[in-house]
């Protein structure tokens, strides 16, 4: 299966790569939503973020502070946005999870704001319910991560999801 | 604080100057809505809560079910938060992502952090969104455009000496950095050695640039860290100097106080 982000790691792409480690590479796309944005994603193929181990989701996400400091402090950046686009409804355009760091300045013309939607109190309460439910199961993940296992719920839902477009169930059963 | 006069914001960046790191960091958080609503002050509908963070339902969803998550300590800035808790605010988006995918039945989730309040930061404690979506619901609609390459190569060369210094990435044939100098938290996420052989063997096409570099660092290669790092901020920090510093991760900074100060 091709994987652009797989071809990036590979060098068979013209993207930059900024660093690497055994995990993690950091790398200028040549495909993004605004200039400057530079990208953190685990070399391993996984295709969304509840299939990456804890230990390389949270390097992830310390790089990706890192690469926003370094976007404030040497690119003239007013802000950053560091966003991950999870699932193929999040907008996940490769089929490889990636955070995704975007330079801000005044008037750049990018809108990544929402409008608030409203909501029936009956919506809010069923919604807050049914996720609490599962949140206090979860109880303290940094104590127990160890021992949880991801993968179930996911295939679970995977499979329910989406009889159509199914790169996620492909590369779950790609997956050891 | 927009409701402010002219002279009441005078005076209150006056007091804020006269302020110690201590001071300054406990009249934020008296200031701070999240930290009353973390104590429970503040009524809120929340779904996880350990000893480092909690997650509540937004009162202001973009969709049903979005969650803020933030830390307990009040951090005005993502910078200032220490490695371990990233990785652990983080971990637990990856686990309510999965709870919100399995029990909405949607078909994504966004992960959304605004830094400044240019990117949409509005309140000055740190929250992680986590947004549940649904293919066509439009909420943050951003498009992937080709980015030109000379564009990249320019963002190369400005970022990524600062990087790597951030990152604790060795120059090549500069190793003999003392350990003390490179202000690279002692995490374990990031492996140096490792990191700094693996690039040594694959970095090539920016030869020019290291020599560039390379001639400044010869002259004193023992203080090339703190110049990279004086010299950056140096520039962002024109604006504003003598500033109250507040920020124990990141000492010597200065452009980080500017966005702190975003907020005030």
């Amino acid at each position: 299966m091709k994987c652009e982000y797989c071809d990036i790691l590979e060098r068979k792409s013209t993207a930059d790569i900024l660093y690497e480690d055994n995990e993690v590479i950091i790398a200028i796309k040549d495909f993004s939503i605004a200039p400057g944005q530079l990208t953190v994603f685990p070399k391993q193929h996984f295709t969304i973020m509840e299939m990456v181990p804890d230990d390389i989701i949270q390097k992830c996400f310390v790089l990706a502070n890192k690469v926003s400091v370094a976007i404030f402090e040497s690119m003239g950046a007013h802000g950053t946005n560091i966003i991950v686009q999870n699932g193929l409804g999040a907008g996940q355009k490769v089929p490889h999870f990636a955070v995704e760091i975007i330079p801000r300045r005044e008037g750049d013309g990018l809108n990544l704001q929402w409008t608030p939607k409203e909501l029936s109190e009956d919506e809010k309460e069923t919604s807050y319910l049914l996720i609490k439910e599962e949140g206090d199961k979860l109880v303290d993940i940094g104590k127990k991560k160890e021992k949880k296992e991801v993968s179930p719920i996911v295939t679970e839902k995977i499979s329910g999801l989406n009889g159509k477009d199914n790169y996620l169930l492909k590369s779950l059963k790609r997956i050891p | 604080m927009p409701e402010l006069t002219e002279e009441q914001r005078k005076q209150l960046e006056e007091k804020i100057k006269k302020m110690s790191p201590e001071e300054l960091k406990e009249f934020q958080k008296q200031q701070c809505i999240f930290c009353q609503l973390i104590s429970g002050k503040i009524p809120s509908k929340k779904v996880y809560d350990d000893e480092k963070c909690i997650a509540v339902l937004d009162i202001a969803p973009a969709s049903k079910g979005h969650l803020l998550i933030m830390p307990k300590e009040h951090y005005a800035i993502m910078p200032q938060i220490p490695d371990k808790e990233i990785g652990h605010l983080f971990l637990v988006s990856k686990y309510l992502s999965q709870v919100l995918l399995k029990v909405l039945k949607v078909s994504g989730t966004n992960v959304f952090v605004a830094n400044g309040a240019v990117a949409g930061q509005r309140a000055q404690h740190f929250m992680l969104h986590l947004i549940p979506r649904k293919e066509g619901d439009k909420i943050i609609e951003v498009e992937d455009k080709l980015i030109d390459a000379g564009l990249r190569a320019k963002v190369k060369e400005l970022v990524e000496k600062r990087l790597k210094t951030l990152l604790g990435v060795k120059e090549e044939k500069q190793a003999a950095l003392p350990k003390g100098e490179q202000n690279v938290p002692e995490e374990k996420s990031v492996p140096e050695e490792e990191s700094a052989e693996t690039k040594e063997e694959t970095a090539e096409p920016d030869a020019e640039e290291e020599t560039a570099a390379e001639e400044k660092v010869e002259e004193k290669p023992a203080k090339t860290t703190k110049k990279a790092s004086k010299k950056s901020s140096s520039k962002l920090s024109s604006s504003k100097k003598n500033k109250p510093k507040d920020e124990p991760e990141s000492a010597g900074d200065a452009s980080l106080d500017d966005i702190a100060n975003l907020f005030k």
